[in-house]
């Protein structure tokens, strides 16, 4: 990563010392004046010193074109000659704009990363409210249930025993959603920004939402579109699984009127595509941008603290999503209901025969 | 009380877990003995010499890897290992250790039923096997017929390469039991090097789209994302 990218630095600045090179001697050629010489230099050394990382790049830029300037530009032609008192004038200024370029590139690169550490930052925040407000209410369902089961276990009547019973199933299994979700964020936190991805067989992954997804809603019927060749994607597979199912039963369970829910994946040059879309109620407009924020749901919540949060689940689709070095969007299908889509990259093809 | 109930070893050390597990394997007729470390596990299984191993992975005085290897220096008694969800290589490791299953902690108590009767079944079935390959393996529509090298789904022949094949005898063989890529690449290749896990996708695919599978169909063959494949006990 980091050789990588001195390559690339030192390339870009052998390229524009190169071009500033040549279009001085362009200059020459076709002006006879030397007036421009030390100016395109100087913007040489300020794009270098502005699109590479660290100092070494812009100082060894300057010192370079003060070379350059002496040698080929001024007379006597192509002799170095030191005792002109303009070069070493025009080596401090290189040398000045090198240094201040770069000291002020850096610091918009470190506050870039803090912007991102804060956002980062803000978005656990807003999940672990979200979460811990949301967890509060199943246990205390499960609680109470539980408690009044064994204190009036003989002063219940049987359907009334199951109901609580049935009660606190339910809210169990909302609460290990609930969990699963978290878990998937505890993974992706950490020290390291990228999630360890694993070659995943496109349908391999698609079968195994698809079996999770019924076991859970078996009335639910989910269309599938697929590529038919064999598709494999870098990925953490239990994590994009765990997208993928909170897109499906946030379909479920917010897409009003819904008749047909629709899962697919389709190939665009280097990146696979999944779609998860309804043909429901569709997502209120203003809902649009912040429903993978988790911010969105405090303000639209119905007072009755209605269990069927979508907020958790679909800003931990956002995290995982962008832990994969990619971007979740959402939006309104214009025959109604909402669609969903992010997009992997697939990686090198090497196969393995 | 009968004598011929399957006896079946619970290592966990939640009380709550244990207790749910033991009540409702009692409702299904199997006799349960419970134990809730390592070393009492390995104690009640040389003296009761269970029929199936139910084993939590996190347990106070050693890790439950370590009872799998014990118990699999001499005995193939079948093994139901109890495991966290985040961890893939866990699971791995459990399976090559020879655990015959997994099941991902929160669990429901039919699906803990569901794999308990599968590995019973294949287990009585994989010694059968072993000592006469041959004859037939039947699941769903699916029919192997392990004496002609013939396989069909219905009343259609399939045409597997000779590799396909030997995947196909290999699943079948354990069926109900969750086999590792790594222990298929063994199985059927010999020998495993860098590639030979997308080699062995690429043939699950072909023979997926040859027998006419599409995903999210509970036929035949199940994926474990990240771990291998597991191919349905004959009436699972």
């Amino acid at each position: 990563m980091k050789n990588r990218q001195r390559q690339k630095d030192t390339l870009f600045s052998i390229l524009i010392f190169g071009s500033a090179f040549a279009v001085n001697l362009l200059i020459q050629k076709l002006f006879t004046t030397q007036t421009l010489v030390p100016m395109i230099f100087v913007f040489g050394v300020f794009l270098i010193s502005l699109k590479t990382h660290g100092y070494c790049y812009g100082i060894t830029s300057a010192i370079v074109s003060v070379f350059a300037v002496n040698f080929a530009f001024t007379y006597p032609y192509y002799v170095f000659d030191f005792f002109v008192e303009e070069s070493i004038l025009s080596a401090v200024i290189m040398l000045a704009v090198a240094v201040s370029t770069s000291t002020l590139n850096s610091r918009i690169r470190d506050q870039e990363k803090l912007r991102a550490e804060s956002e980062k930052e803000r978005m656990r925040g807003n999940l672990l409210r979200a979460i811990s407000h949301d967890l509060r209410t199943p246990l205390t369902s499960i609680y109470g249930s539980s408690s009044t089961l064994i204190s009036k276990y003989d002063a219940l009547p049987k359907e009334q025993q199951l109901k609580l019973l049935g009660e606190i199933q339910e809210d169990s299994e909302w609460l290990i959603r609930m969990v699963e979700n978290l878990l998937s964020v505890t993974r992706i936190d950490g020290a390291k920004v990228e999630v360890v991805k694993t070659p995943t067989v496109l349908d391999e992954l698609i079968d195994s939402v698809l079996m999770k997804f019924s076991k859970k809603h078996p009335n639910q019927k989910v269309i599938t579109q697929i590529p038919e060749e064999f598709v494999d994607i870098p990925m953490d597979s239990l994590l994009i699984e765990q997208v993928l199912m909170n897109l499906l039963e946030n379909a479920v369970f917010h897409a009003k009127g819904m008749t047909e829910l629709m899962l697919s994946v389709s190939l665009a040059g280097d990146k696979a595509v999944f779609e998860v879309s309804d043909n429901g109620c569709g997502l209120p407009e203003d809902a649009l941008q912040k429903i993978f924020t988790g911010s969105y749901e405090k303000s639209a919540a119905p007072v009755d603290g209605t269990r069927r949060n979508m907020g958790i689940g679909l800003s931990v689709c956002a995290a995982i999503v962008k832990a994969h070095g990619s971007d979740i969007t959402a939006e309104n299908r214009k025959g109604g209901g909402a669609v969903f889509r992010f997009a992997l990259e697939r990686g090198c093809e090497d196969d393995g025969q | 009380m009968g004598n011929n109930k399957y006896k079946i070893l619970i290592v966990e050390d939640e009380a709550n877990i244990r207790s749910f597990i033991k009540a409702n394997l009692e409702t299904s007729d199997y006799q349960v003995l419970c134990a809730e470390t390592c070393a009492l596990g390995m104690m009640m299984y040389a003296s009761h010499h269970p029929d199936l191993i139910v084993l939590d992975l996190g347990l106070p005085d050693r890790d439950g890897m370590s009872l799998i290897q014990e118990v699999r220096k001499t005995d193939t008694v079948p093994i139901i290992v109890l495991s966290a969800r985040s961890n893939e290589r866990d699971k791995v490791e459990a399976l090559d250790l020879g655990a015959n299953d997994y099941i991902t902690k929160p669990f429901g108590t039919e699906e803990l039923l569901a794999r308990i009767r599968a590995v019973l079944r294949s287990h009585r079935h994989s010694e059968e096997k072993e000592s006469s390959p041959g004859g037939k393996f039947r699941l769903q529509d699916l029919l192997i017929d392990y004496d002609t090298r013939q396989v069909f789904v219905g009343k259609e022949e399939i045409d597997l390469t000779q590799t396909e094949y030997n995947i196909m005898v290999f699943l079948s063989v354990h069926a109900g039991k969750v086999l590792t890529y790594a222990a298929i690449i063994r199985a059927v290749w010999g020998y495993s090097d860098y590639g030979s896990v997308k080699k062995l996708q690429v043939n699950m695919k072909n023979i997926r789209k040859k027998m006419g599978v599409t995903p999210g169909e509970k036929r035949y063959i199940i994926n474990e994302l990240g771990v291998g494949y597991r191919m349905l006990a004959e009436d699972e």
